[in-house]
């Protein structure tokens, strides 16, 4: 399947659990992450749950790197704004009329570590989870099949949707459309690209629509997949227990910011 | 109520979802590679609300960044902000925004009123004082107005411009995709505050952090970026929306 994923084929157990087990994972420590007070909750689920999973899952090097690619440009922001125009605090020094203050700085760390947690968190979800078999498992648990069609179609299309736009830019640049220059230029060129691209797709939903209806689209009878997942009674459990895990860090927060 | 959702969601909805998802990214990347100064990456999703309805655009908006999110987290964290366009452009869908011909006056009305406000907001901001307990104070729309006043008639006349020459006849359209976009702009600011300290790593920072030095809160200066970005952003794709659904051949808008 040539489908726009982020996925890392490897032999791991981490590939191995069941996609809604990894879901409830990741829902959880994203819950955890932002809602548990303490400052530096964001490094430390990273630090300690999600960097020792994804060495388990053989991906290690390649969570770091795109986490990194996705995140410096939040963490260098941040970092900057919130640390030169904090307003009123102690400055860390002066110079030049510049002058980072301490509780600024504080708040990008803090702002940092969520950022990469969230990247993270996603990111080592994507990376070891087929999107096949996720949509199978959600089909399993009873998410209907008009959803897990939108998904997986969506995935498989956009590399060519992609390569279509590029194509129709050419195709307009030959013609002698400028695609550069100033703002001006690069305005009145959008319109040229786009009402090709958009119109042209939309007249292939009626041979798609078609298409899958004489598939057996939307038959009753439930369906058969090549695809076998594994699952256990233990992943099961284990499942609940994160669902469980997320809603608790939810409701202590609520209880902790009504009672201070 | 659950008939018309499930009319909604016909065969024809379904096959045009993902290619509205695609459509979203498709432009949002190409509006980097042209390098204009918006997002334009919700184009798929308001269509989709104008042509099949709002619940069917919810979902497209919804699905869109989740699966965007597969790729870039960023978008994930702001699912619900685009499951409310796509149900913002089904209703004004419903409401014949994108059928009916509004007159041009309207459309530099809208610019006019649109432009001026702008322009008070970001005055009202830079101008606001903060004594030493950070209690705020806004200077008086009327004082604003008597110290700037050449800078709000050519603000006012250009606002007039715009909506004679880039809204044309699509006004009702470009009035909806403005109330989105202030919406979006107001929605989405907690969750790029608290998840994302303020920032969204491109070149809207430079806003964010000219309200923080004129001594607005976080949250704020992040909502007063939105609502300086959104709004037009918002409207311009309810205007690219337009002018589709405007080519398109009878025969496709028939079904």
């Amino acid at each position: 399947m040539n489908a726009f994923s982020m996925y890392v084929a490897r032999e791991s157990g981490l590939h191995k659990l069941h996609p809604l087990t990894k879901g409830s994972l990741t829902l959880a420590l994203l819950v955890a992450g932002l809602t548990l007070p303490g400052d530096w909750t964001g490094y430390f689920l990273v630090l300690f749950i999600i960097l020792p999973l994804a060495r388990w899952g053989k991906v290690l090097e390649n969570l770091v790197r795109t986490t990194w690619s996705l995140s410096w440009p939040f963490v260098l922001s941040v970092i900057l704004i919130q640390s030169l125009f904090w307003g009123k605090g102690t400055p860390i020094f002066e110079l030049w009329g510049i002058s980072p203050k301490v509780e600024g700085a504080r708040y990008a760390l803090i702002s940092v570590g969520r950022i990469i947690l969230v990247m993270a968190d996603f990111l080592l979800f994507a990376m070891t989870t087929r999107p096949d078999t996720l949509m199978i498992s959600l089909k399993q648990v009873g998410v209907p099949s008009s959803i897990a069609y939108i998904i997986v179609t969506t995935l498989q299309i956009i590399p060519s949707f992609q390569r279509k736009a590029l194509t129709i830019l050419d195709a307009q640049r030959s013609r002698g459309l400028e695609t550069e220059g100033n703002l001006f230029i690069r305005v009145r060129a959008f319109v040229p690209i786009i009402l090709p691209l958009v119109l042209g797709s939309l007249m292939e939903v009626e041979e798609r629509a078609i298409a899958i209806q004489v598939r057996g689209f939307n038959s009753n009878r439930k369906e058969t997949s090549l695809v076998e997942i594994d699952d256990t009674r233990r992943q099961a459990t284990v499942r609940k227990l994160f669902i469980i895990i997320a809603l608790l860090c939810v409701v202590a927060r609520i209880a902790w910011q009504l009672l201070t | 109520m659950v008939e018309n959702i499930k009319k909604e969601f016909s065969t024809r909805t379904l096959v045009l979802i993902p290619i509205a998802i695609a459509i979203n990214i498709a432009i949002g990347e190409l509006v980097v590679r042209l390098k204009l100064p918006v997002y334009l990456d919700s184009i798929g999703t308001v269509l989709v609300g104008a042509i099949a309805g709002p619940w069917a655009g919810a979902l497209t908006g919804a699905l869109a960044n989740l699966i965007w999110g597969l790729f870039n987290p960023f978008a994930a964290a702001f699912f619900y902000v685009a499951a409310v366009i796509g149900l913002l452009a089904g209703l004004a869908g419903k409401r014949g925004a994108f059928e009916k011909e509004a007159p041009r006056w309207l459309s530099v009305l809208v610019g006019a009123v649109f432009v001026f406000s702008l322009t008070m907001f970001i005055f009202a901001f830079t101008n606001a004082t903060t004594d030493e307990t950070g209690f705020t104070t806004y200077p008086s729309m009327a004082e604003l107005f008597s110290s700037y006043a050449p800078i709000f008639i050519v603000a006012i006349l250009a606002g007039g411009a715009i909506g004679y020459f880039l809204l044309q006849r699509g006004g009702y359209a470009g009035i909806w995709g403005l109330v989105t976009g202030g919406i979006a702009a107001i929605i989405s600011a907690p969750t790029a505050a608290y998840v994302f300290g303020g920032v969204t790593g491109a070149g809207q920072d430079l806003l964010v952090a000219a309200f923080r030095a004129s001594g607005a809160g976080i949250l704020a200066s992040v909502m007063a970026q939105g609502a300086v970005s959104d709004p037009f952003d918002k409207m311009l794709s309810f205007m690219v929306v337009w002018l589709i659904l405007r080519s398109l051949p009878a025969r496709f808008k028939a079904r």
